[in-house]
């Protein structure tokens, strides 16, 4: 079902500098600011693992619902966050 | 650590403990509710034990000693499952009475804070009694057999009549509970008889006759009597009330057992105490052995296992209903859960353990699903009362809790207590991540539930370690969104206010929208609206959100605004913006402008205008200053002059998409009167409250007339940025200090912005009072006396001009002020262009005046000539300019070169009353022409073949015009030392007379030099008018009087542009400048006639060895 999506770059102090609502769904009304939570939450998760492991690619390291969060960490920690 | 010193482990001690009936008759609960209490509630205070130590010898043979104990009463009716709806209903309204005690006013809490305090203090208190309540709900299931009643006790009065015959009724009466009849428990519980008395009906005597016939009937150690009612002082308040807690269900006059002294407490801890010790607890003991003995025969050993699993295979195809099959008291699969609940109530948890393990597989054979998981669920608490295994634990609790869940929706709330326990499992580990998720899954069809779960949720997030804060937002607008739902507003802005702390400052937009436009819109609900308005002022702004939401947020707040009907004064209000860096301030001290245009020229070119004509600024500021005060202060400030506008340029951008109306644009200025007290009166703003309380203050003192304020009113289009002027104009000497702007939104809202509090607070951080550069000085005026000011202009100056046009413009000059103007100097940047006529030119006729009269005046060329050589133009010393009579003075214009030309001209000038304050002031005035090409002019010269003093001249015009047909006047060679004359006629070589656009003409003359020789005094006669200098183009019978290029202002524009065209032959005698004078031909007589005059200076005769190289017109055109 997950045909929504929201691809978000983070700078390393939490500023959200690219953002976009990608997906062929009907888009609902707050589906941006629902997004938002999502992704701005998962930093939280992003911050433990993103030390722990090797691998720039963090595979749907959190879930909300339906919507799962995928993040790629760059060397200078600028997020990518896909949701 | 002792799990049974854990938040859980308390709970489990609390929770699961052995049920005793009580049945009673209704003369026994009169008694009791003598006290205000049910006989249950009497006696329940002394049902928990601290200190018990009893000996306990289950299964093993080895005793161990039970410290703790507790026993739960219920009366009979009690004993069911409770309803849900019920429960529900009554959960609700306890939330809300929670929701009520909020202090909706207070700040929410620090984020800071709640880090550093603990679990207790961060939560609501209530939440502990709503995940009790909840557990509640499930109690009584048939499925669990530590809520099945472990014994009953019997109560009679001994008012009661046959109080015999009453105990073996109470007993039969159908108003058992149904675990009892339906089969779902043994129906052969132990018995217990009390014999209730009340000392106020009378001695115990009767009583204790009737207790003798009791234990002949029941046995002896079955019955007890129990005194109540002795106090005989009337009622008295107990002192340490063990029965505060049920206080609350009466009113508050009403004093809970009052007629209960302390040796009815005592009898009835005596009773429980032995109820407990040596009847429930032998009573288990006794069970659990003779259970333990059934399970053994039939399900231990190899030969029972395998007998077991043949057995239960056979039942493969058994319907898979969610109860399973139907389990009676007397099966062994019962025996078995009732043996390991009664091992888990005393204790021997891993007798416990070992039979709930064996149960579960059975029940997992036989697809009872809700008994499987009941028995998971008790596992995992065991493991945990057992502090081994933790992973176990977890797997089993999380077993239970899914298994629940897939039955649907009827276990839901057994799910719900397994999630808890399960919850508090995880706290006690502090696993708070994982609590936090398991709080999550919690969520149900229940709305009102999920809230109070996601709330806890978002506080495991808090207390994890470390503080996932953003989940901690994150979750507490989820749980705030779920309230709303429930109409639980209170706590839905409880929770969604504790998420700003969090949410404060970071960068994400809808987050921060979100949280507060639904607070503000919550607050609007309650009608709390200047906490709504708060909340909505921060979304307001909402650039990067799409228009609608824009839109939905503006005609929100403004809803909320109106329904208030007060008008709101925000400081900084976001809506416009207000670009503090394009602030500009145009101010008049004693530099005074005559147009914007002209305020906004670079200081440095007026400086160096000025240079010549001004005091200097040393000399100058001393003057002034002296006369006022010599404090150090006002050095640093800026001067305006009373009844002089103070303008200001400030840049509104509109963030939204949507057009938002602005009125009232005004400045907020502070005038301290006085000079001498203003340093104590100014206000030092060092905070925005202080700068609101002067708002406020001001808008008091609204009839404070010390200034005037210009007002503008705005519509910005979407996305636009519009630079608002403002003036502000004092009208009494003082000490003005501009401090900021405000204005009105969509005329509700007032909006204010204060020019300086971030540099106030910069400078404060550095400690310096004032920094050089700072904008605030800008904004701090002295006021002085008002003063003369000159108002000028330049009548009618073109556009746009041809190249070489020559007009005659009006300089006025006007003085409003009472006093006299005098000492009148003036100065033009480029006096190529602009030069100041004489005042005779005034009133004579243009261009007629021009036209050569038989005798010249020679005063006026000498006149010109010597302010000529000072650049600046003294007006005459008896000029003085006052009211209502304004200055005129004719001024050339002359349009020299084509391009786009910038004249500045500065008029100097002096107060006739010296004690003004000011000495002198400046006005500044800016024009701007664009000068067209005309007519291109060359000349070429060349030696007379037959005469030594001649030459012949050609010269070549040609109209570079667009449209502009112009006709040749006349040539006139400069000097008076060279006669010129046409070598044809002017028919002949001319016939149209007038020259087309884009045509060219050429034309050949005799030049005859005159000059004897080269003398000293060559050059005074260069002036002089000569006849025969001149030569007329025009057509012959017309007979149009020649131009006198010799008088000004002819001469002197010639003579800048001998100047300027000047370069390494000056003073060669054989140069000739010539002046070609020329009209254009559709001036009809309504405009203003124009003349052209293009100069051509410095012509030469070109030697024989570089011929034909031509001297082209009036550029850089002297080629040798």
């Amino acid at each position: 079902m997950a045909t929504t999506a929201c691809f978000i770059i983070v700078s390393r102090n939490d500023i959200p500098i690219y953002e976009a609502e990608v997906g062929s769904a009907a888009k609902r009304e707050d589906a941006a600011q629902l997004h938002q939570f999502i992704l701005h939450a998962a930093l939280d998760i992003v911050q433990d693992i993103a030390w722990t492991t090797s691998a720039m690619f963090l595979k749907a390291i959190d879930r909300f619902n339906d919507l799962v969060v995928s993040v790629y960490v760059t060397a200078g920690h600028i997020l990518s966050t896909c949701g | 650590m002792d799990p049974a010193n854990t938040p859980l482990g308390k709970m489990l001690l609390d929770e699961i403990t052995p049920v005793v009936m009580v049945l009673s008759t209704p003369l026994v609960e009169e008694a009791s509710l003598k006290n205000h209490l049910s006989f249950v509630q009497m006696l329940s205070p002394f049902c928990s034990f601290n200190n018990i130590d009893v000996p306990v010898r289950t299964a093993s043979d080895q005793p161990y000693r039970l410290q703790k104990f507790k026993l739960r009463l219920f009366s009979a009716s009690d004993i069911r499952q409770p309803n849900l709806e019920v429960a529900k209903e009554q959960l609700k309204h306890f939330i809300s009475q929670a929701g009520d005690k909020d202090d909706m006013f207070s700040d929410p809490p620090q984020i800071s804070n709640l880090l550093a305090s603990s679990e207790s203090e961060i939560q609501p208190s209530w939440f502990q009694f709503f995940n009790k309540e909840l557990v509640r709900t499930v109690s009584f299931s048939e499925h669990e057999a530590f809520d099945h009643p472990v014994a009953c006790l019997l109560v009679v009065s001994s008012k009661d009549e046959q109080p015999i015959n009453r105990f073996i009724d109470l007993f039969n009466t159908d108003k058992l509970p149904s675990l009892l009849n339906d089969g779902a428990m043994d129906p052969k519980i132990l018995k217990h008889y009390l014999l209730v008395h009340d000392n106020q009906d009378g001695s115990p005597e009767k009583a204790a006759k009737i207790l003798t016939e009791m234990k002949s009937t029941f046995g002896s150690n079955e019955c007890q009597l129990l005194c109540i009612n002795s106090s005989h002082d009337g009622p008295v308040e107990p002192q340490d009330n063990p029965w505060a807690p049920y206080e609350s269900d009466v009113s508050p006059s009403q004093c809970v057992g009052c007629f209960l002294n302390i040796d009815d407490s005592n009898e009835i801890k005596d009773l429980m105490q032995d109820l407990s010790s040596k009847h429930i607890i032998p009573y288990m003991e006794q069970k659990i052995r003779f259970l333990n003995q059934q399970v053994s025969a039939t399900r231990k050993g190899f030969r029972n296992q395998i007998k077991n699993l043949w057995w239960r295979k056979g039942k493969e195809d058994a319907v898979d209903s969610p109860d399973g099959p139907m389990y009676t008291f007397s099966s062994i699969e019962s025996q078995i859960r009732v043996l390991g609940d009664y091992a888990f109530m005393l204790r021997d948890y891993e007798l416990a353990l070992s039979n709930y393990r064996l149960i579960s597989t059975d029940y997992k054979l036989d697809k009872a699903w809700k008994r499987y998981a009941g028995v998971q669920e008790m596992m995992g608490l065991t493991f945990f009362m057992l502090d081994q295994s933790r992973k176990e634990a977890e797997y089993c609790m999380e077993n239970a809790f899914n298994t629940y869940l897939k039955i649907g929706s009827l276990s839901q709330q057994n799910a719900t207590r397994c999630g808890l326990w399960w919850v508090e499992m995880l706290k006690t580990r502090d696993q708070y991540k994982e609590a936090a998720v398991v709080y999550f899954r919690l969520c149900s069809e229940e709305p009102l539930h999920s809230a109070v779960f996601l709330e806890q949720a978002s506080y495991c997030y808090l207390l994890s370690k470390p503080p996932m804060l953003r989940k901690f937002g994150f979750h507490l607008v989820l749980s705030g969104d779920r309230y709303k739902k429930c109409d639980q507003i209170k706590h839905a802005i409880r929770t969604y206010r504790s998420s700003v702390s969090v949410f404060e400052g970071i960068m994400w937009g809808h987050i921060k929208d979100n949280v507060h436009f639904r607070i503000g819109q919550w607050y609007a609900i309650l009608g709390m609206d200047d906490l709504a308005v708060k909340h909505m002022l921060e979304v307001l702004a909402c650039s990067h959100q799409p228009k609608t939401t824009q839109e939905l947020f503006l005609r929100d707040f403004l809803q909320i605004v109106q329904k208030t009907g007060k008008t709101f004064e925000v400081l900084k209000l976001q809506l416009p913006q207000v670009n503090i860096s394009s602030l500009k301030v145009v101010f008049e001290d004693h530099r005074t402008y005559a147009s914007p245009a002209a305020a906004t020229v670079r200081e440095s070119l007026w400086q160096s205008l000025e240079e010549d004509i001004i005091p200097p600024l040393s000399n100058v500021r001393t003057n002034w200053l002296d006369l006022q005060s010599n404090s150090k202060k006002y050095k640093e400030s800026n001067v305006c002059v009373a009844g002089e506008a103070v303008k200001v340029d400030i840049e509104f951008k509109n963030p939204l998409q949507i057009p938002i109306s602005i009125s009232g644009v005004s400045l907020i200025c502070e005038l301290s009167l006085g000079s001498d007290d203003a340093s104590s009166s100014t206000v030092e703003l060092q905070n925005d409250d202080d700068f609101k309380n002067l708002i406020t203050n001001r808008d008091m003192s609204s009839d404070n007339v010390s200034f005037t304020l210009s007002e503008v009113d705005v519509l910005l289009g979407g996305a636009e940025t519009t630079v608002v002027k403002l003036t502000v104009t004092p009208k009494v000497e003082g000490l003005l200090q501009i401090t900021g702007v405000r204005w009105k939104l969509s005329s509700s809202v007032v909006g204010f912005h204060n020019f300086e509090s971030n540099h106030m607070k910069k400078k404060n951080a550095k400690g310096r009072r004032k920094s050089k550069h700072s904008c605030s000085d800008n904004l701090k005026f002295i006021v002085i006396k008002s003063l003369p000011k000159l108002e000028g202009f330049i009548d009618s100056v073109p556009e746009k001009v041809y190249a070489g046009d020559l007009q005659r413009l009006v300089l006025e000059l006007r003085n409003q002020s009472e006093f006299a103007v005098k000492n009148l100097k003036m100065k033009v940047s480029h006096p190529r262009f602009l030069n100041i006529g004489n005042q005779k030119n005034l009133n004579s006729e243009f261009p007629a005046c021009l036209e050569r009269k038989t005798s010249s005046d020679p005063c006026c060329v000498g006149d010109s000539s010597s302010s000529l050589s000072q650049n600046v133009f003294l007006f005459p010393e008896d000029t003085l300019i006052q009211e209502g009579t304004p200055l005129l003075w004719p001024v050339w214009l002359w349009a020299a070169i084509p391009g786009d030309i910038n004249l500045y001209i500065t008029v100097y000038y002096e107060m006739a009353d010296v004690s003004r304050g000011m000495r002198f002031r400046t006005l500044r005035m800016h024009y701007n022409l664009q000068v067209v090409p005309s007519l291109d002019l060359s000349f070429q010269i060349s030696p007379s073949p037959s005469r030594l003093h001649e030459f012949l001249v050609r010269m070549d015009v040609v109209n570079k015009t667009s449209s502009e047909s112009l006709q040749v006047h006349q040539l006139s060679s400069v000097g008076g030392q060279w006669e010129i004359s046409l070598l044809q006629p002017v028919d002949t070589i001319f016939p149209s007379q007038s020259l087309m656009a884009g045509q060219s003409l050429s034309c050949f003359f005799m030049l005859k030099s005159c000059r004897k020789s080269l003398t000293s005094e060559d050059k005074i006669s260069t002036l002089s008018p000569v006849l025969g200098s001149d030569v007329g183009l025009g057509p012959e019978d017309s007979n149009q009087p020649l131009f006198d290029v010799s008088s000004s202002p002819l001469a002197d524009f010639h003579h800048y542009e001998r100047l300027h065209q000047e370069m390494s032959h000056q003073g060669d005698p054989n140069a000739v400048d010539f002046i070609l004078i020329s009209r254009p031909l559709t001036s009809g007589d309504s405009e203003r006639p124009h003349l052209f005059s293009h100069h051509a200076c410095h012509c030469r005769q070109y030697f024989k060895r570089k011929p034909n190289i031509v001297a082209s017109g009036w550029a850089s055109d002297t080629i040798s």
